[in-house]
Formats: C-alpha cells, structure tokens, sequence
C-alpha cells in the first residue's frame, strides 16, 4: 500500500501514484515542455534518431537500456532487485536500468524521443501512452510477449495497452476507485451497504444518504472528493461519472469530436450530480487537510485504492468499500497506470520482451504490488494475492477490473488536452458555473485541439509490419 | 604630455572603442536570453506548433491571436492582471513607505522588526501560498474565519474566501502585499537613510512641521527609490503565478486566472506552443504599454521640478 503522501512530493500524472495536493501536475509538464522546446530549437527532430547496433557487455550479453520512473523507494528497490534476479537467470541478456525522477520523467523521455536517444525499453504514464504510439516511437507487443503472458493479463490492462486498433504497452499494476465509507454512519441510517459492482447504489439512492448522512453530521458534511488533489485527478475520478450515465469525454471509438459526447445531455445530467453535491447543498468537504475522511469530517471517501491502508489504520473494522454510485448505466470507476512498452529504435524487441514476460511472472508481479499497493495486473497474481484475492480486504478493486466495472482514459493523444478541458470544467462547475455551457466550452476545446491535428491520424502500419 | 606609444598589439583593441566591447558580454547575454526567445515567441504565435506533434507545423496567420481573444478565460486573465496591478502597486508601495518611515525612527527593538517584516521576502511564493492556504481554510477552523468570529463575537459567518467570486483575487492580493511589501520597504529605507539631516534641519528652521517635511524634504528626495519600487511592483504584479497556481487554480469561475497562468496552461498541460506564444506576445505588449505610461508619468514629473 502506498504509504500517504509527504507534502511537496510532486504528484504524478497517474493517479496509482498518490496525487498530493502540494504537488502541481504543472511542475512535470513544465519541464516536458521545456526541454522538449530545447530540442525543437536545437533543431533536433525525431528524425535524427540513434543507429547504433545492438551493444553488448564484455562477456557477450546484449545490453537492453530500460528507463523507469523512480517511484517510492520500496518499488524502486523491488524493480532493481528484479533486473538483478532477471539478469542472473538470463546469461545472454543484460538489462541496465536508467532510474529517472518521476517529477521530470516525461519531459525527459519527451526531450530523448526528440533527440532520439530513447533506450530499448521505456516505462510511462498513462495519459501519455497514445502520444508516443502516435508519435511512432513505440512498437506494438502483442506477438512479442509469450502467449501465455497476454492471455493471463486483466482485462483494463489490455484496453489501456490498446491504441488504433494493436497493443502497445503493458503494466505490472493496475489502479481503482471506491467509496470507502464508514460502517456505522451508514448503519445509523439504515442505508443498504452495497460491496458488489453489481449492487452498486443507484445515483438517487447515493444523494438520498448524502443528504442524511449531512444532516446527522456535525460538520454539515457528508462526502469527500479529494478536492484537494489537482490536476490528472479530475478526469480519473469522475469522468467515469459521465460514462456510467451513458455519456463521455470523446466520440467512442473514432475519438473525432467532443462536440455531443461531453456536452451532451446524459454527461451535463452526470455533472449536475456533482455541482448538487458540491456547491448547492455544500455536502463535500473541501478537505484541505486532506484529512476529512481519516478525521471523520465525512462519513464518505470517493477515492483511489492507493488510500486502503491509511483508511484501515483510521477507521479499522469500521471501514467499508462500497463500489461508485451507479449514474444510469452500471457503476464506472477509472483505471490505468504506469506501464512498459518497447522502443520503435530497439535492435532486438524480441529480447526485450522476454523481460516484460519476466516482469509479467506472478512472482515479479506480486512483489511489485506487494511494495505499492496496487492491483495486480494479471489474473494470476491476483488469485494469489492476499489482499486482492476473493475474500480480501481490497477484493472490490480486483473485481471491478476484471469484471470490466471501469473505463479507460480515452485512447487518444488528444488526452492531454481532454484532461486539462476537463479538470477546468469540473472545477467551474464546482464553483457554481453553469453545467452546459461550461461542458460546451470544454467540450469545443478539446474538438478544436482534434481537428487542428488532423483528427490524430494513426500511426502508420508499415513501420511496424512485424505486428498484427 | 607625450604618451609612451601603445604595445603593437594592443593597437587594435585602441582602435575600438571602449564602451561598445565592454558592454558587448551583457549584450550579447541579453540578445541570447531575451531577445531571441521573444523572437522566437513572435514566430511562433504565427504558427499551430504542437509540442511532440508529428504532423507538420503549419503557417496560420493571426488565427491564435484570435482564438486568444475569443476565449473568455484569457480575456478574464487580461482583466484581471491589470486590477492586480491597479490595487497591488499603490497600496504595496503606500504600505512600505509607512513601515520605512516608521522602522526609521530609532526605538527599541528596531533591528527586530526590520526583520519581521522583511521576513516574508525570503521565502519563496510557493511556500506562502500554501500558509496563506491554510490561513484562508473554510469552514470556522479556518484561521482567518476563526479570527473573524473572535472579533465580531461570532456575527461573521465562515467564509471560503479563495472560493468566493468577489473575494478571492483581493485574498490574493493581500498574500502578495504581505509578501512583497518588505523588499521595498527595505529599498525605501536605505533611500530614508541616504537623507542628509541638513535638510531637516534647515526645514525646521524655516519653522516647518513634520507633516511639511513629509511632503517638501523626505518625499522629493525619495523619488528615485520609490519610482524604483513601483517600477519593480509593476513588473512583479503582472507576473503573478505562484499563488494563483497553487491557491486557486485561476477558480472561482475564473476569478484569479491570470495570463501567466492561461499560457503556462496552454503551453505546458495542452502542449499547443503556437496559442501559448500569442498570449505571452499579448502580455509582452500588455506590460509594455503600462511601463511606458508609467515612464512618462515619472518623466512629466521630473520636468515640473
């Protein structure tokens, strides 16, 4: 389990990661930008990329460079310890892990890509997988891994890998959203305490013990929506809102328009839910403590499964993981976190994928989120993990991804673009703005950035014609 | 007078002049660092550049001057930014003036409070916003909301001040006078200080008052340090991020945004560099425009005297 954020820590695209409130999103994408910005006016294009051959160590490995995120430093020493094991056991390989800080880890990459200077292997957030499959600077996986190891993968993770249609990338761990509540808050007003997707309180039915729960509350709230967090947080919290009422960020699957898909009627009814909740009956605490839910200021958390832990230690058998308000069609929550795909300019992507099936392995697997808290990204592990595993604590999360109770981020390099449109919508909406025009301007945003880019063509098939 | 003559190879550097070379390093640093980014800016904002984008850059013409303008935030951004600066530079410099002329006097302690109020110049924006966050908090554990109902014995209701339409800017300017205001109160007092007390002297001969030598003595002998301050605010005040950043996000409903935020925005989050150089080419202009107003006013005064 992730252990809560110390503040300052900069917080990571990727909601696994724990976003903190003190930690702007802005300060990553900010030196992305800028050294990115160097490489354009150094007069550098993807073009001039590396063509050295395969390299190798003095006894005759070939050398495959791997660059990872620095995350905690228990998932830090769990990933070298494994390139160890992974080294020892495979005499002709040799992988040499470049650890990068998460704060700068995409403008890095971005400013390499440019360079061309990209190792062979690459873990990445999220939100940024289809920029760099779009931007040719992955290969598609899926013939490369061992059969077994894609067919033992969780659903999520395959529709994350996902993009135009070939898959790309791949995770060891995936992420999750609940409800975690308070047992007996819930029980002194007799409300149905659902623990099964399936069950999932109806939108009307959560308002209702919204608006109870608020009136026995001291504190006049009932509900925390991690307002304090910023930037990613938004659009992985609650725009799976929008797709269980039956509406959306982008036009699915041809990620063409926003235009009557974000501002549509069932996505402005979602987000009239939340503007209820937030800014007419006050009902959310604002939680810049980010303590409302461990204090007991609110009786309801809707956040990430990376909060299990310090949520167990305040509230103890009191604790209760409800799945998300159902807005109309089944309960959504989001997904996706950091995950490995193989460079386009990898020599041998053969062998490099021999070590994303390596990482793949329950043992690897289990370790890592053992060390994080996440969810395990195959079926296997997850069977095998104890806190994931039918009966466990977290059990909720794992069936909500394998059961397919969640939504991708929408498959498209436009996401960037969609998840600042969105993030300022939201928080307009909070603060009272009204519901469609707000969703209007963003969604006309996020359709002007699409055609300005020729609607994302995909990336062109003969390049990787090893594939599909 | 008879020169010994020059070294032979010093001979070219005396047929150069002096002052050009030397200040050729700062030149040089300044069309590198200043100058060609701003140029590269102008470009840009002719072009759709999209960071990490593929496809090629295209010629667009004023297009994103356009949609800079057509977009209600940044035209928010640009009001605000210049309501910041209206209240932010007077009020600053009035407030530092007092603190000048009244850490001038010698009393006990003196060396103390020249601290104190310098204090909040050392630490950086972030750090201050994230207290004044805190100081800010909703709900009646809020320290602000905690004082207000003190005082007023519990008449003033809690408010969320950085959520609130009509008050959360003026909360900002308020961190940003109390961060500011002791830099130039230490400018302010070391121009008290260069007073010769001759002049207060004579002044008292000439039987006038203290409120005389304000307005005839301290005041006109201040004008350089002071135009100095205000200059500097001005500059400063349009320049505000941090606190927007991280207090407030631009929120309420645009209440904060300011231009420095919309394009750090555009640029960084959305990666469209081409809309992003015509906001900070109108800001450029922006700024210009009010440091030139203001150098004609300082200049008109200076002609009156």
């Amino acid at each position: 389990m992730d252990p809560p954020d110390p503040p300052g820590r900069v917080e990571s695209f990727d909601p696994e990661a724990n976003p903190g409130q003190d930690g702007p999103v802005m300060t990553r994408t900010h030196s992305h930008a800028t050294t990115a910005l160097l490489a354009i006016l150094l007069g550098c294009t993807a073009s001039c990329g590396r063509d050295e051959g395969p390299q190798h160590t003095d006894d005759g490995a070939l050398i495959l460079r791997a660059w990872a995120h620095s995350g905690q430093e228990e998932e830090r020493r769990i990933l070298e310890a494994q390139i160890e094991r992974f080294n020892q056991q495979n005499e002709d390989l040799h992988v040499d892990l470049t650890l990068i800080p998460e704060g700068a880890y995409n403008g890095q990459v971005q400013a390499a890509a440019l360079a061309g200077e990209l190792p062979d292997l690459l873990e990445f957030d999220g939100p940024f997988v289809y920029n760099y499959a779009w931007q040719g600077q992955l290969r598609p996986i899926r013939d490369l891994l061992q059969p077994g190891t894609f067919d033992n993968l969780i659903p999520s993770i395959v529709d994350q890998g996902t993009y135009a249609g070939r898959f790309w990338t791949v995770g060891t761990f995936d992420s999750g959203l609940c409800l975690y509540a308070s047992r007996s808050q819930l029980e002194a007003i007799n409300a149905r305490i659902p623990t099964h997707p399936s069950a999932a309180w109806t939108v009307d039915e959560f308002d209702a013990i919204l608006l109870q729960l608020a009136q026995a509350a001291e504190s006049g709230h009932a509900l925390d929506l991690k307002l304090n967090y910023r930037g990613e947080w938004y659009c992985y919290a609650f725009s799976p809102a929008l797709y269980s009422a039956g509406g959306g960020l982008v036009a699915e699957p041809e990620h063409d328009t926003a235009a009557g898909v974000l501002d549509g009627p069932e996505s402005i009814g979602a987000m009239r839910w939340f503007q209820r909740w937030i800014y007419e009956h006050g009902l959310v605490d604002r939680n810049v403590d980010d303590a409302a839910f461990t204090e007991g200021r609110v009786a309801i958390s809707w956040t990430g499964h990376w909060e299990y832990e310090n949520y167990l230690q305040a509230l103890g058998d009191d604790l209760v993981l409800i799945p998300l308000p159902d807005f109309g069609h089944g309960t959504r929550s989001g997904q996706g976190s950091w995950s490995w795909g193989i460079t386009a300019a990898c020599p041998q992507p053969g062998a490099a994928a021999r070590f994303l099936d390596f990482l793949l392995e329950d043992r690897q697997v289990l370790e890592m989120t053992g060390a994080n808290g996440a969810v395990p990204a195959t079926r296997s592990a997850i069977e095998q993990s104890e806190p994931y595993a039918e009966g466990g604590g977290r059990h909720l999360f794992a069936l909500q991804l394998t059961e397919g109770h969640v939504v991708p981020r929408p498959r498209t390099p436009a996401y960037p673009v969609i998840t600042s449109a969105f993030e300022q919508a939201f928080l307009a909406i909070a603060d009272g703005g009204d519901v469609e025009s707000t969703l209007q301007t963003a969604a006309a945003t996020i359709s002007r950035d699409i055609e300005d880019n020729d609607g994302y063509p995909a990336p062109a098939d003969e390049r990787h014609g090893e594939d599909d | 007078m008879t020169e010994p003559p020059p070294a032979p190879r010093l001979r070219i550097l005396h047929a150069l002049p002096a002052g050009p070379l030397m200040a050729l390093p700062a030149v040089l640093a300044l069309l590198l660092f200043v100058a060609l980014p701003f140029a590269t800016a102008v470009a840009l904002s002719f072009t759709d550049l999209r960071m990490g984008s593929p496809l090629a850059t295209e010629f667009v013409g004023a297009q994103q001057y356009q949609r800079a303008f057509e977009d209600d935030s940044f035209r928010r951004a640009l009001a605000n930014n210049l309501w910041f600066a209206a209240v932010v530079v007077p009020l600053q410099t009035l407030l530092a003036l007092g603190l000048a002329l009244a850490l001038n006097r010698s009393f006990r302690g003196r060396a103390a409070f020249r601290t104190l109020f310098f204090l909040p110049v050392v630490f950086p924006m972030a750090l201050i916003a994230v207290v004044w966050q805190l100081i800010y908090a909703p709900g009646p554990n809020g320290i602000l909301n905690a004082l207000l109902a003190t005082v007023s014995f519990g008449a003033i209701e809690p408010l969320d001040v950085l959520r609130h339409p009509q008050l959360a800017l003026p909360a900002l300017m308020l961190l940003s006078i109390w961060q500011g205001v002791g830099f130039q109160m230490v400018v302010l007092l070391a121009g008290l200080q260069a007073i010769p007390a001759s002049l207060y002297e004579a002044a008292a001969v000439d039987r006038a008052g203290k409120v005389s030598q304000l307005f005839h003595v301290t005041l006109p002998q201040l004008r350089n340090p002071l135009v100095f301050t205000m200059l500097v605010t001005t500059i400063l005040s349009f320049r505000v991020y941090d606190q927007v950043a991280i207090a407030t996000r631009g929120g309420p409903l645009d209440a904060t945004t300011t231009v420095m935020f919309e394009t750090v925005r555009t640029v960084f989050d959305r990666q469209q560099v081409g809309l992003a150089s015509a906001m900070s080419v109108v800001f450029f202009l922006m700024v210009l425009a009010v440091t030139l107003v203001q150098r004609a006013l300082v200049r008109q005064e200076r002609e009156i005297d």
